[in-house]
This record gives C-alpha cells, sequence and structure tokens, in this order.
C-alpha cells in the first residue's frame, strides 16, 4: 500500500493521453447520446396523453415541457421521463392545460364549410369530432378551431358527437355546448329538419339540457294556381299528409268544376297548425276567380286574381279572413274582371245551360243551404246574368222522387229560392228572377238509379223574354 | 451507468490500458514524482470535482462532459494501480531470484 502512494506520484504523465482521450470521447459521444436519449424519452412517453410535448436533451439532462390533462397524467409522465435509463437530470416543465370555465364547445355551419370551434377535453374527443364532422357531412368542408382544455362535463364526446349530426340537418345555423346547455340557432335544410332536430335532442346523454333552440324552419309554402287558358288548376308545395293531401285534392275537384286538376303536392312536416282548415276556404275562394293564384306561407294567406264582378271582389276581401283559424293572416289582392260584353237573351240561356250542364249547384243534404263548393258556379251564373240585363229568369227548383212529393215540391221551392236570394245579394235586381219549385214532376234521368237521381236534384236557370 | 458503458465502452477500456501500462511503467522509473503538498492538492481538487458532479451542479452538456471525464480519470487510476503492483509483483518475484544466483 505504502508501494501505491509511492508510485501514484509517478503517474501523472498519463494524465495527458487521458485528456486527449477525454477530449475525443466528449466530442464524439455528445450528439449520438443526446440523439438516442430524445430517441428514448419520446418512446417512454409513447402511451401518455399530453398536448404541445417539447422534448430538448443537453448532455444527459432533459428539458421536458408539455401539457398534461390532470395532475396525476402530469407527474406519471415526468415520472416516466426520469426513468429513461441514462437520463441524468429531467428539468420539468409541464403544467396542467388550461381549464375552461365555462367549457364551451361549438359547431358552425354556413353555405361551404363547418367550423367546429371552441374547446375540447383530448386530442382523441378532437379527432374523433372532426373525423364524424367529415364523415357525417360529406364533401363539405370541416375547418377545426378547436383547442383543448380542461374541465368537460361528464359524457361530452356523445353530447357532441349527437350535435354534430344535427348540424347536418341545418343549411345555416350554429350550435353551442356550454358546459351541459345546448344552444341551437338558424335555418334547418328541409321542412321537417326543425322537428327532427328536436327529436334527436331528446337523446343528450344525462344531465345535458337544451336552453335555447331557435332553429327556424324554411316556410313551408302552399300554392295553387288557376290558369283560365289552360284551363287547369296547378297545386305545388307542401302538405301535412297523405289524408289532408287527398281532402284537398278531392275539395279542389268540387269547387273547380271546370277545371283540371294537376296536381304537385308532396307530404312534409312542419305545416302550421289549422293548415286543411285554412287552406280549404282559400281554395274556395280562388274557385271564385276568374284567373288567380293562391300562396299560403307559413301561417299568411295571400289571394291575388280578378274576382267575376264587384261584389265578388267585396266579399271575398271581407269574408275569407273571417273563416281562417286564429293566428293565420290573410293578404287579399283581389281585382275586378273587366265585365264581358253584353249579350241577347238566348245566348245568355245557352251560357245557362253550359255552366249547368257541367255542374249543379249543391245544398245541404235535404236542406235548402247552399254548399261552400257551389260558390265558384254561382259567380258564373251571377256573371253571364249581368250579361244579359234586360232578361227574366226562372230559377226552376226540381228534386228526385224520393220522399213524399209535397215535402218534394217544398224543397225544390225552398232551393229554388235560396239560389234567387243569393243572386239579390250579389246585386242582380230582385224583380229579373222567379223563383219556382217543381218538385219530381220533371226529371230529366230516370229515377231508379242514384246517378239518374242526382241529375234529377238540380236548379235550372230558364230565361222569360 | 450500465446504458452509458454500452456507449462509450471503447474509451473506458482505453483509460484502462492506459492507467495499466502507466502503472507497469511508474514502479521502474526513476526521476521525481508529484510532492506531497501538490497530491493533496490535486485529491481536493479530484474530490471537489466528484462533489460537483455527485451533486449534479454542472448542468448540460458540461455535467455530461465531467461525468464522463471523472468516470475515465477513476479506471485510469484502477489502471495505474492494478499496473503498479502487477509491475512489483514481477520485480519482486525475479529480484530474490537473482539474488539466489550462486
Amino acid at each position: 500500500m505504502r508501494g501505491l502512494f509511492r508510485w501514484s506520484g509517478k503517474w501523472w504523465p498519463g494524465v495527458i493521453p487521458l485528456v486527449i482521450f477525454w477530449a475525443i470521447a466528449a466530442w464524439t459521444s455528445t450528439e449520438p447520446l443526446e440523439a438516442d436519449l430524445v430517441q428514448r424519452t419520446t418512446a417512454a412517453l409513447k402511451d401518455t396523453v399530453l398536448d404541445k410535448r417539447r422534448i430538448v436533451v443537453a448532455g444527459r439532462d432533459v428539458t421536458f415541457a408539455a401539457e398534461a390533462f390532470s395532475e396525476d397524467g402530469r407527474l406519471s409522465a415526468v415520472a416516466s421521463v426520469e426513468a429513461v435509463p441514462g437520463v441524468r437530470l429531467v428539468n420539468d416543465e409541464t403544467r396542467l392545460v388550461p381549464e375552461a370555465r365555462p367549457f364551451v364547445w361549438s359547431a358552425e355551419r354556413d353555405v361551404v364549410r363547418v367550423t367546429l370551434g371552441g374547446s375540447s377535453p383530448l386530442p382523441s374527443s378532437k379527432a374523433k369530432l372532426i373525423e364524424a364532422a367529415r364523415a357525417g357531412l360529406g364533401g363539405v368542408e370541416v375547418t377545426d378551431r378547436m383547442n383543448l382544455s380542461r374541465g368537460a362535463p361528464p359524457r361530452f364526446d356523445n353530447a357532441a358527437l349527437l350535435l354534430l349530426d344535427q348540424i347536418g340537418k341545418l343549411k345555416e345555423g350554429k350550435i353551442t355546448l356550454s358546459d351541459n346547455k345546448v344552444a341551437l340557432s338558424g335555418m334547418a335544410r328541409e321542412l321537417g329538419g326543425r322537428e327532427a332536430i328536436s327529436a334527436a335532442l331528446k337523446n343528450l346523454p344525462e344531465g345535458y339540457s337544451v336552453a335555447a333552440n331557435d332553429i327556424k324552419a324554411p316556410p313551408y309554402i302552399f300554392q295553387a294556381y288557376k290558369d283560365p287558358v289552360a284551363v287547369t288548376l296547378t297545386l305545388t308545395g307542401y302538405v301535412p299528409d297523405n289524408n289532408v293531401h287527398a281532402a284537398l285534392v278531392a275539395a279542389a275537384g268540387r269547387k273547380f268544376f271546370s277545371e283540371k286538376v294537376v296536381d304537385n303536392l308532396k307530404a312534409s312536416l312542419g305545416a302550421p297548425s289549422g293548415f286543411a282548415a285554412a287552406v280549404a276556404p282559400a281554395l274556395g275562394a280562388l274557385s271564385r276567380l276568374s284567373t288567380g293564384t293562391l300562396v299560403v306561407t307559413d301561417r299568411e294567406v295571400k289571394l291575388s286574381g280578378d274576382a267575376l264582378y264587384e261584389a265578388a271582389a267585396g266579399q271575398i276581401r271581407a269574408g275569407l279572413g273571417k273563416e281562417f283559424p286564429p293566428n293565420w293572416q290573410f293578404k287579399p289582392e283581389i281585382s275586378v274582371k273587366p265585365a264581358a260584353a253584353p249579350v241577347d237573351a238566348t245566348v245568355c240561356q245557352q251560357l245557362f245551360t253550359e255552366l249547368l250542364g257541367k255542374a249543379r249547384i249543391r245544398f245541404e243534404s235535404g236542406k235548402a243551404d247552399l254548399v261552400a263548393d257551389s260558390a265558384g258556379l254561382l259567380d258564373r251564373l251571377i256573371e253571364t246574368a249581368l250579361r244579359c240585363p234586360n232578361a227574366n229568369i226562372e230559377v226552376a227548383g226540381h228534386t228526385d222522387t224520393d220522399g213524399e212529393e209535397a215535402a218534394n215540391q217544398a224543397l225544390s221551392e225552398k232551393r229554388a229560392q235560396a239560389v234567387t236570394d243569393y243572386l239579390v245579394r250579389a246585386g242582380l235586381p230582385a224583380s229579373r228572377f222567379t223563383p219556382v219549385g217543381y218538385g219530381s214532376t220533371q226529371p230529366i234521368a230516370g229515377n231508379d238509379t242514384d246517378e239518374g237521381k242526382a241529375q234529377n236534384r238540380r236548379i235550372d236557370f230558364v230565361v222569360r223574354q | 451507468m450500465a446504458y452509458l458503458t454500452t456507449f462509450y465502452w471503447g474509451w473506458l477500456l482505453a483509460s484502462v490500458l492506459l492507467g495499466l501500462a502507466m502503472g507497469w511503467i511508474s514502479v521502474v522509473q526513476h526521476g521525481e514524482g508529484v510532492s506531497k503538498n501538490m497530491k493533496r492538492w490535486l485529491a481536493v481538487l479530484a474530490a471537489a470535482l466528484v462533489a460537483a458532479a455527485l451533486a449534479r451542479a454542472v448542468p448540460g452538456r458540461f455535467g455530461y462532459w465531467l461525468d464522463l471525464g471523472l468516470t475515465m480519470f477513476a479506471l485510469y487510476l484502477v489502471g495505474c494501480a492494478i499496473g503498479s503492483w502487477l509491475r512489483d509483483w514481477v520485480v519482486s518475484r525475479s529480484a530474490p531470484a537473482l539474488r539466489d544466483l550462486p
């Protein structure tokens, strides 16, 4: 041992080559070592969820900066880095992802793109949402403006995915999730879209609720156009369901006795309440016009066209609005068709016969009350009567043979009187009309069939010079 | 440590061999060695450097180079000690043999 101490005094010359070795070793090993440590550290953090991760190695010291999504996650990430073999010191520059209060996420749609904004809890949720947006909105550009934050409510992913599904049903608009409150605004893409969204929102995960749903439906439009040249009635737009569809087309067939009904209607959800109750009388009013257009937009009814005579225009303007359900608006734009040229009594008779050959004036069964469906026909009869102001006209009531003759006689008289009263109310002088009841004494068809009986129940206009 | 040795085991081996060679020579070398006083100061310096390395007081690359240098130096000393001891053993075996010659 003593010798060792003595000899050690002579060991110093070897230090000179040792220092040279040291310099070369340091020169050649530092960078490969650092690169290797970066790789090993990155591998150690492979399964740890972090944002904005940055790893810088100087010598054997690792500067580790990252944003973690929980305190546990942060500590375990730092521990993983410290456990990497070869690491001497860890400069811990990690912190927690900022907490969002309230936690707001939003999806906004305009014509060409969907923008996802606000906060997302984890990179995986963020990726899932972007992917779902791309998949669900095929072809629409998806812009991601989401950042990562802590503080998301439980079941955030499910709620956001469900809301993302709804964005596809919007033409434009915004859905915002603030903590667990959902707010929606914008315009639905299709009729019924608003209702579909409301229905889907019932499936929001537990704890979530809808704070505001201001989704507007596109206007619910029904249109009818009476074309006097083509002699057609064209129906376009929407009806609530197939029953209403059938009922409206049938009513149009009764009211428009000479026009062909062209039915282009489609059934769709989202009709305003009282739709059928408003459209049926509006069609009746349209049937009284010589040419006209009926446009029903949501709860607004716009009727424009030419009435056949002044009193009819007045009746439509004043009367139709009263037949609508509450909260419906009526905007009449009714003008009066210029009076047709006067004709002599013979032509008048021909015109009456022609009109009454196409359709019959109809009454409530067994009563003398005129049915509203006959308004169009009555207007045409009145227009014709106005063209021959000097002709006196017998309004002749007829019945079939059902029931007692006395009752039939009385009914035919009352019905003739009802028609005469209608004509007088329209402004024609009462002196020109003579109501006469014939009971079942003048049949024009056999009373042994229902069809024949229907032909026999009629009102005839007979011109008396 | 095992990880680091895989990285520069060549240089560590070179340090040991250098030490062995230096130790081997030093036993029979004539001339003055380092004085006692100087040895003390060098020991203090070495202790200070070891303390700095253990306390991880030197950051970054300089810290790594310090560790590397000290490791190589320690192995050099070990090599020197073994070399000197071996040479001494060889010399002391052959010296009595010479004495025993007729």
